[in-house]
């Protein structure tokens, strides 16, 4: 059975209710939920224009409805007529169209809701009716209906009042009082003829009706449409896929249908992206837009273009990418499609930013010549053509720009709340955005918990808007977040408890796996489990040609990192700083974000300390600072001055060295990163210890002003064992603040590093015994984490 | 005829079982339907079918009464046993569809175009074949193939040429009313199917062969498509007597008489059968002539197939014939609950649905036969019948067309058509659609009066009265026919004929004492008891005798008018007490006429008594004002003391 075009029983029903509405047996109580139900099943979806649809999801997708639903609705509400409700009344119009013939005369008496008498003829009786304006959603709804009902053949009317009669049948034993007009059975000629159910005569006219099959039932062309837009809404919204036994059942619908059904094939083709099956989405893309050429609608010649280039950049085809963008550039030049142009130009410009070496590698030539040239085009034109969407969206790259370059923080703030503004007076959907780039920025200034405040405000209050892409980045994020608070364990299983209809998707699957398997990583390298590190390195490391492109550039760099940090840990200095200048050499060449640049000067800066040529690091350590400092990028900069700290010890300015880190301490505390608080704290015990040591005493003397302690133990020698021993209870008490980081951070090496060192210092004053406990202590220590590991 | 006697009944039930195989071999799928349908209607002998029977008596009555009860020609069946195999194919072919290759299987190469011989000066063919020559040699070996043939398989191999020919007529007229649909376009088999029979049925005698019946049919309905309706006659009328029981070779039979009088005549050349008594009641049916006799007859039959839907169908015409419209109602009712599945006729049942105005049962009805077939002519003129209904000309004039696509013999359908482009304005097409009806079935006095009624409305009424006299001769006693053959004279200027017919008009009235409804569309329905002339009708005389200034005449029939609203004296209808029409729109007119009339004569009482009548009535009060302050001044003038 071919589906209808428009028309099912369920309209029907609608058609009935509207009557009912209009000829104002309404109590003016259920006027509002009655007619927002008619409404909710009948407004066209709107045109998908620059502005998106106000949030939606209350409205009712599900087309097919079922006549419960008009009980729902109705059954709340009082009639005109005393001691009936609303659904008496409808159920009684329900069945008053007893025959075939009925259903005719309802259609043909419809149109009288429409047209409303003349002004001369406007007497008393007509006066409580209410008409429907023609072109009101209602009126629209009822001219449709008549149209599509004077287009049937025969044979499908027939087909429609049986579904409609089929529809009803349910409703026949609800009220009592329905008795004497459901009794007349589904057709009053049948019960006029005296037949019953089982006669022939019945059997050949409903004997169907039992046996029709389910599968899309009650399905209209129309609802087809209206729930394959609402899945591409989706796809290209949010970039979900459609799930399984969704899919399963669009396929039985559009099959059912019997037709070529244009969107379908879009929703194939999206789906196919999602799923990473290039071949079929790049097949399905061409068959939607063959099938669309049937319109003569040269419109979607640089849309399809559009998709295409999206399509091939999103596979890694950056060349295809480019040549298809650059067409769609032109061809919408021509079209005068601003819209498209604009579109293009942001889309080319952000993936200029993303990707910047393999589009320079497919031979892109920036058009709009620098990028913050670019950025100011898009603003103007955005602001031209009043696409608050696109202007949106610029300004919060402008705020990224700022970001990236170490421009100012307050012009990026400045920009990321002209783009809220503009979020909330335009109602554009770009919270996501908005608020990943706000939690970037908090990380970037050290706020690790407003960051995850808006990470979390995200997922909470806009996760219906945003895209499955925005909201995991929000949960990777929070991941990481919580990740440098030592907990682990908590970082992977939030991920791991992700909705399983993300990992759909194959992009964000990878995306997931491999948040995963950094923070597995970095564990593993903390606790000094180096077999599973080793073993985990095999799938996660770096790539050593240009970053692999289906990655996430953000995802990239830290893999680089947490490899750089493996190598470091066991020892292997060489590849470390190989790995180090190479990755150097990446960012300088890609003009990367001044904070990753940073932070590799950190790691060689730590790694010349480690390797113990710390005089090599100090410059390469100071200028991080400074540049951190400059571009406000404070955990950086707290690294890199306890990094600095640690040279300056490793040189032996033990003074310099601990006011350096006393000066940043205090808001890495606030920064909650346990490693870095850890390894501050104990760069400041080291300091204290050579402090301490009464050989270098007077050197430690030399610059007087520096420490504002050292005056009060310099001047009585006889003090100087009394600040031995100060120092050396600072140092202890700093080493133990230390041993607590490391242990919260789960750093077995550092932790073990702590009582190391209290063993030592035990051992210099002397007492074997606390020594001997300390070291045993330490094995204690070392084997519990081992035990812990492979517990 | 009364019931049958056990042998009889047995040997009915033999022939008949013979016709339906007999049929059946021949490719006459209908009239095998036909026969097996009455066969299956007979009842079931009580005593005969004993519970240990599961199977009918009819079955186990079959092997030993065929053979005897139908001797076979012993040339024939040898023929018919060399050919078995040929035969056999032949006849799948031929239920493939495969005409042509049917055709092939006992007559390879093309057909004769002619007789060798010179044409027989009774047969006129008209034209057929004479420009052509077919080469005697080809002739001769054709001709000495086809002697060697069984009857049987030349009939079958005739047959399907003729269907071929007919497939092949039908996809050149391509769309309905399309320029090439002008119903010229002919069958190309037909002169070559002609040729053969021509010579087997000279060289019969000689040959020493029986004919069987089967041939002339064929041979019945070539002549009859080639217009030689008498010669045709006289094959089927042979036909019938060979073989009584194909009911196509009476249904061919039924197309050719247009008149009682010619079937009283022909009765006569007739065996006497049941089969002609059937045909008899059938005929007089299609030819509307209903009487009790007709009635009667149908009722003996009806004794011996009591459950046959074939004559419940004929009772029920006969009823919508004589405008009964609720028994016939009723009957087709009864008929469709026992058997949902027929299809047949129904759309004349969709037309009593639609006098009787019964939409809810025109849909439902549509709705059924749609469910059974959508692609019946039958089912499209009853949903082309329910969008007449519902004034959607446009869709029922599609799904008329679309049962002449299916069929384009379909008799109704044209009509229906017509009717339909009335309703639309569109006269020509109106037109076109009628004249096809008439060419298909020159019987239908509806397409007739359409006709006229179209011609009426472009202003062509001499035109018009011909059609119209041609539908009132075909139903004489129908009062509407002949008012409008009386209106037609009156606009052509012959009044005194106009008189006839109007006079004709109300004996034909009176004659139908059941009430005259119209027989469609124009709503215009009239109760009228037994002795109540038609009011219209009078004035109508009564204005037609103005016109020729026979002004006596005149007033008495306008009289007339007035004393239809009390109805006639009671002595003369009895106790019945039948009202009059009452006060009507024609009456008052008639009032005001006499009023004027009356006062034109100086009667000025009896004038001013209709004016206050008049005014009473409310009807024509203006006037009637406008008369009564006339006459009152001319009271009160001092001549008008006459009046006192």
């Amino acid at each position: 059975m071919a589906t209808p075009r428009y028309l099912t029983a369920q309209k029907i029903s609608l058609l009935v209710l509207t009557r009912l509405y209009c000829n104002s047996s309404l109590p003016s109580s259920a006027t509002i939920p009655v007619l927002s139900f008619i409404l909710s099943s009948n407004l066209p979806p709107t045109a998908s224009s620059a502005r998106p649809r106000p949030s939606s999801t209350s409205s009712r997708h599900d087309t097919s409805f079922s006549i419960d639903a008009f009980e729902d609705v109705l059954q709340g509400h009082a009639s005109s007529m005393p001691g009936r409700t609303l659904l008496d009344l409808f159920l009684k119009h329900m069945w008053e169209m007893n025959s075939f013939d009925a259903l005719h005369a309802l259609f043909d008496s419809i149109l009288d809701l429409i047209t409303p008498p003349s002004p001369g003829t406007l007497d008393e009786e007509a006066s409580d009716r209410i008409y429907l304006s023609k072109t009101s959603p209602l009126g629209v709804f009822v001219r449709r209906a008549h149209l599509e009902f004077t287009r049937l053949q025969f044979d499908d009317s027939m087909k429609l009042w049986s579904s409609f009669i089929k529809y009803r049948a349910p409703t026949a034993q609800w009220t009592k009082r329905l008795a004497g007009l459901a009794s007349s059975g589904v057709d009053v000629v049948v019960s006029e003829m005296g037949l019953r159910v089982g006669d022939n005569v019945y059997e050949v006219a409903y004997g169907h009706l039992d046996e029709q099959d389910e599968e899309g039932e009650g399905m209209s062309l129309d609802d087809l449409d209206r729930i394959l837009e609402f899945q591409l809404e989706r796809l290209q919204k949010f970039g979900d896929r459609v799930p399984d036994d969704m899919k399963g059942q669009l396929r039985s619908m559009v099959s059912a249908s019997g037709m070529v059904h244009r969107p379908a094939h879009l929703v194939q083709f999206f789906d196919a992206w999602k799923a990473g099956d290039y071949t079929s989405a790049f097949d399905n893309l061409h068959r939607y837009y063959d099938y669309a050429i049937q319109t003569r609608d040269k419109n979607h010649y640089q849309y399809a273009l559009l998709h295409m280039a999206i399509l091939q950049a999103e596979f890694g085809c950056f060349g295809e990418a480019i040549a298809a963008i650059n067409e769609t550039i032109a061809t919408a030049r021509e079209n005068q499609d601003m819209t498209c142009l604009s579109f293009s130009l942001s889309w080319l410009n952000h993936m200029a930013k993303a990707y910047p070496k393999e589009m320079k590698g497919a031979g892109y030539m920036n058009m709009l010549g620098s990028e913050r040239d670019a950025l100011t085009f898009l603003k103007a034109k955005a602001k031209e053509m009043k696409m608050y969407n696109l202007l949106s969206a610029s300004l919060l790259n402008e705020a990224k720009f700022f970001l990236a370059t170490g421009d100012s923080i307050p012009r990026a703030l400045e920009h990321i709340y002209q783009s809220s503004h503009l979020n909330i007076k335009e109602n554009i959907n770009s919270y996501g955005s908005q608020m990943l780039l706000t939690s970037i920025l908090y990380t970037r200034l050290g706020i690790p918990h407003l960051a995850n405040a808006h990470c979390e405000l995200l997922l909470d209050c806009y996760s219906h808007t945003c895209s499955l892409e925005e909201r995991i980045r929000a949960i990777g994020r929070r991941a990481f977040i919580v990740s440098q608070t030592g907990r682990y364990d908590e970082a992977i299983s939030t991920l791991e408890a992700v909705d399983p209809s993300m990992h759909r998707s194959l992009k964000f699957h990878q995306y997931l796996v491999l948040c995963i398997g950094i923070l597995k990583l970095r564990r593993a390298i903390r606790t000094s489990d180096h077999p599973t590190a080793t073993h985990l390195l095999q799938t996660l490391k770096p790539s050593p040609s240009p970053s692999n492109p289906l990655l996430d550039p953000e995802l990239s760099f830290l893999q680089h990192e947490a490899y750089i940090e493996y190598l470091v840990s066991t020892a292997q200095f060489p590849r470390a700083f190989e790995a180090i200048s190479s990755l150097a050499k990446a960012l300088k060449d890609e003009n990367a974000d001044i904070a990753l640049r940073v932070s590799v000067l950190i790691m060689l800066a730590d790694l010349w300390h480690k390797v113990g040529k710390p005089e090599r690091g100090f410059s390469v350590a100071l200028r991080a600072a400074s540049v951190s400092f400059r571009a406000r990028l404070a955990v950086s900069l707290w690294c890199a001055v306890g990094c600095l700290g640690g040279i300056l010890n490793g040189l032996g300015e033990f003074v310099g060295a601990k006011r350096l880190v006393e000066g940043v301490l205090p808001q890495a505390l606030e920064g909650t990163d346990t490693m870095l608080i850890g390894t501050l704290y104990s760069h400041l015990a080291d300091s204290y210890m050579g402090l301490a040591n009464p050989n270098l005493a007077d050197s430690a003397l030399l610059p007087p002003v520096t420490s504002p302690s050292t005056p009060k133990v310099a001047p009585s020698p006889g003090s100087s064992s009394r600040s031995r021993a100060f120092h050396i209870a600072k140092a202890e008490l700093y080493i133990d603040r230390a041993r607590d980081c490391f242990k919260k951070a789960r750093s077995l090496d550092g932790e073990c590093e702590q009582l190391m060192k209290k063993a030592i210092i035990a051992k210099l004053r002397g007492d074997e015994k606390l020594a001997e406990e300390w070291a045993q202590n330490y094995n204690r220590v070392w084997e519990e984490g081992v035990r812990a590991r492979e517990g | 005829m009364g019931t049958l006697s056990q042998a009889d009944e047995a040997q009915l039930k033999a022939q008949l079982q013979d016709a339906v195989v007999g049929c059946t071999e021949r490719g006459l799928y209908h009239s095998a339907k036909w026969a097996a349908e009455l066969l299956d209607s007979l009842p079931a002998p009580d005593d005969h079918g004993s519970d240990t029977d599961v199977d009918s008596p009819m079955s186990d009555a079959h092997p030993p009464q065929t053979p005897h009860l139908m001797p076979k020609d012993a040339t024939e069946a040898r023929l018919e046993a060399r050919e078995a195999h040929k035969f056999l194919l032949a006849k799948t072919y031929f239920d493939c569809r495969e005409y042509d290759r049917c055709a092939a299987v006992f007559l390879p190469g093309p057909l004769p175009k002619q007789a060798p011989s010179t044409p027989n000066p009774k047969s006129k063919q008209a034209g057929k074949g004479k420009a052509k020559m077919g080469t005697p040699t080809k002739a001769s070996f054709s001709h000495h193939s086809i002697s060697s043939l069984s009857q049987k398989s030349l009939f079958l191999a005739l047959y399907a040429k003729y269907m071929a020919g007919e497939k092949r007529m039908n996809e050149d007229s391509e769309m309905i009313l399309g320029p090439q649909d002008g119903g010229v376009t002919l069958n190309k088999e037909l002169p070559g199917v002609s040729a053969v029979l021509e010579e087997w049925f000279k060289k019969l005698p000689s040959s020493g062969r029986q004919p069987q019946g089967w041939l002339e049919y064929l041979y019945g309905i070539v002549l009859a498509k080639g217009k030689n309706e008498q010669l045709a006659m006289d094959y089927l009328v042979k036909s019938v007597h060979q073989y009584t029981y194909n009911w196509g070779a009476w249904q061919e039979l039924q197309a050719l008489l247009n008149t009682m009088d010619e079937l009283n005549h022909l009765v006569t050349q007739l065996p006497q059968n049941l089969m002609t008594f059937i045909f008899h009641v059938t005929t007089s049916q299609e030819l509307y002539a209903v009487n009790d006799q007709v009635h009667n007859s149908l009722s003996q039959i009806l004794t011996i197939f009591p459950t046959s839907a074939f004559l419940k169908t004929q009772r029920a015409l006969l009823h919508y014939h004589n405008k009964d419209f609720d028994d016939a109602e009723q009957i087709f009712s009864d008929l469709l609950v026992s058997d949902p599945h027929r299809v047949d006729h129904l759309d004349n049942y969709s037309n009593i649905l639609y006098v009787m105005g019964m939409r809810p049962k025109l849909a439902f009805l549509a709705q059924l036969a749609t469910a059974t077939d959508k692609f019946r002519p039958e089912t499209c003129c009853v949903v082309g019948n329910y969008y007449s209904l519902k004034s959607e000309h446009e869709k029922a004039v599609m799904y008329f067309r679309r049962a002449l696509t299916l069929d384009r013999t379909f008799l109704s359908a044209w009509t229906l058509m017509g009717h339909e482009f009335v309703e639309m304005k569109n006269t020509h097409a109106a037109i076109e659609s009628y004249r096809r009806a008439v060419d298909v079935n020159r019987k239908d006095y509806r397409a007739w009066y359409g006709l006229g009624q179209t011609y009426e409305m472009l202003e062509m009424h001499s035109y018009a009265l011909f059609y119209h006299q041609r539908a009132a001769a075909l139903r004489p006693y129908d009062p509407k026919l002949c008012m409008a053959v009386g209106q037609c004279f009156g606009k052509v200027g012959k009044v005194m004929n106009g008189i006839r017919a109007y006079k004709r008009a109300l004996v034909a009235g009176s004659y139908y004492d059941a009430g005259v409804g119209s027989s469609f569309g124009s709503g215009e329905v009239s109760g009228l008891g037994g002795g109540i002339l038609d009011p219209d009708v009078l004035y109508q005389i009564a204005l037609l005798y103005e016109r020729i200034h026979n002004m006596n005449d005149c007033a008495a029939y306008m009289e007339l008018v007035l004393a239809q609203e009390e109805g006639p004296d009671a002595d003369e209808v009895g106790a019945e007490g039948v009202g009059g029409v009452g006060v009507t729109a024609t009456t008052s007119k008639a009032r005001l006429w006499l009023a004027r009339w009356e006062y034109m004569r100086g009667m000025y009482q009896r004038a001013m008594e209709l004016a206050n009548e008049l005014c009473q009535d409310g009807v024509e009060v203006e006037d009637a004002k406008a008369l009564v302050r006339d006459i009152r001044a001319r009271m009160e003038r001092p001549g008008g003391e006459e009046g006192y």
